[in-house]
């Protein structure tokens, strides 16, 4: 093979796995959505959902506004709270802020550094969903620039 | 000299860190067998920040009112009444069924319920209720340092958060464990 030939291939190469390196460590601090259901039933269903978090702002960026318009007025009281509730998640230290356990079920709400896990555990199916409390600011930014006036 | 510098340095920074957040606490859990329990762990400055964000039929900015529920009955006196007094015992009855305690211990407002068990033809048939309320003076006086018809809850928070660990509620009617209480440490266990 021709030596500028591989040196060529060997450059490309490399500046794939750095981009490739790049991107993995860009989209692992910025957090990843995931939703896990597993049916506990024979034959039962099990979903995974996986969504790097980056992706999340860019998505909603194709999103037509007029899908973000809350038409109801009880809804759109809760976007305040929502935001408050999403800016103070980032400043609370990690922790386990609601449990819930009987016989039946085990409900967990904690946070784990930039991220909420919700995970539940009841005799039907396991569920867990996790997501970086940034994602929920996102979306709250969003909503409220889709909402600057209250619904009549 | 700089590593003098660096000592001073820390130092000043041990000195002068933030102080560790305040919790709060609710833990309810059943005595039966079946061990269900409720476990909320909150930190105060959340609390703080939320609650001024919540806005429904009678509380706003962090604020509730109670409307004319309490016309007749001046709180803001009775509360300075209690305040000027020395520690002592307000209200003791002992009945039949139940003992209540009031009284005013440093710098605290104690309630104790104490039922008696319920007894049919011999047979327990029911636990008393224990209930144990402890409301720092303080923050009475922050809940009532709004108007006349309305209890500042925010106030009455920020008080409670200067205040430290507290124990501030204690109930057990044989049936399930509540307590409700502050401190630093993120984990109710």
């Amino acid at each position: 093979m021709n030596p500028v030939a591989i040196k060529l291939s060997s450059v490309a190469l490399l500046g794939a796995a750095s981009l490739a390196g790049t991107a993995g460590v860009i989209t692992y601090n910025a957090g990843a959505v995931r939703v896990s259901v597993v049916e506990k039933r024979q034959n039962g269903e099990h979903v995974h959902v996986f969504v790097p978090a980056i992706v999340i702002p860019m998505a909603m960026g194709f999103i037509p506004a007029k899908h973000f318009h809350v038409h109801d007025k009880d809804t759109h009281q809760w976007l305040p709270i929502l935001k408050a509730v999403s800016q103070e998640l980032e400043r609370c230290p990690d922790a386990t802020l609601v449990e819930v356990t009987s016989p039946d079920e085990h409900v967990k709400i904690s946070k784990q550094g930039n991220s909420l896990y919700i995970d539940v555990d009841d005799p039907g199916e396991t569920v867990h969903v996790s997501f970086p409390v940034g994602v929920v600011q996102t979306v709250v930014n969003k909503l409220e620039a889709a909402n600057t006036s209250p619904p009549v | 000299m700089i590593l003098l510098a660096g000592m001073v340095l820390a130092m000043a920074a041990s000195v002068m860190a933030a102080p560790p957040d305040q919790w709060i606490h609710v833990r309810v859990v059943s005595a039966d067998a079946k061990g269900e329990s409720v476990r909320v762990n909150i930190p105060m400055s959340f609390a703080e920040k939320i609650l001024p964000t919540i806005c429904a039929e009678k509380f706003h900015e962090g604020k509730v009112r109670f409307d004319d529920h309490f016309n007749d009955v001046d709180l803001r006196t009775i509360f300075e009444a209690i305040k000027s007094t020395p520690d002592n015992e307000f209200v003791t009855v002992k009945s039949r069924d139940e003992d209540v305690h009031v009284a005013k211990s440093g710098g605290n407002l104690l309630i104790k319920v104490h039922e008696r068990h319920n007894y049919k033809h011999g047979q327990k048939v029911e636990d008393g209720q224990n209930v144990d309320v402890k409301v720092p003076l303080v923050v009475v006086q922050a809940l009532l340092s709004g108007k006349k018809d309305e209890l500042d809850i925010m106030a009455g928070i920020r008080a409670l958060s200067a205040l430290g660990n507290v124990d501030l509620v204690n109930v057990n009617d044989g049936e399930q464990t509540v307590r409700v209480w502050t401190d630093t440490s993120s984990s109710s266990e």
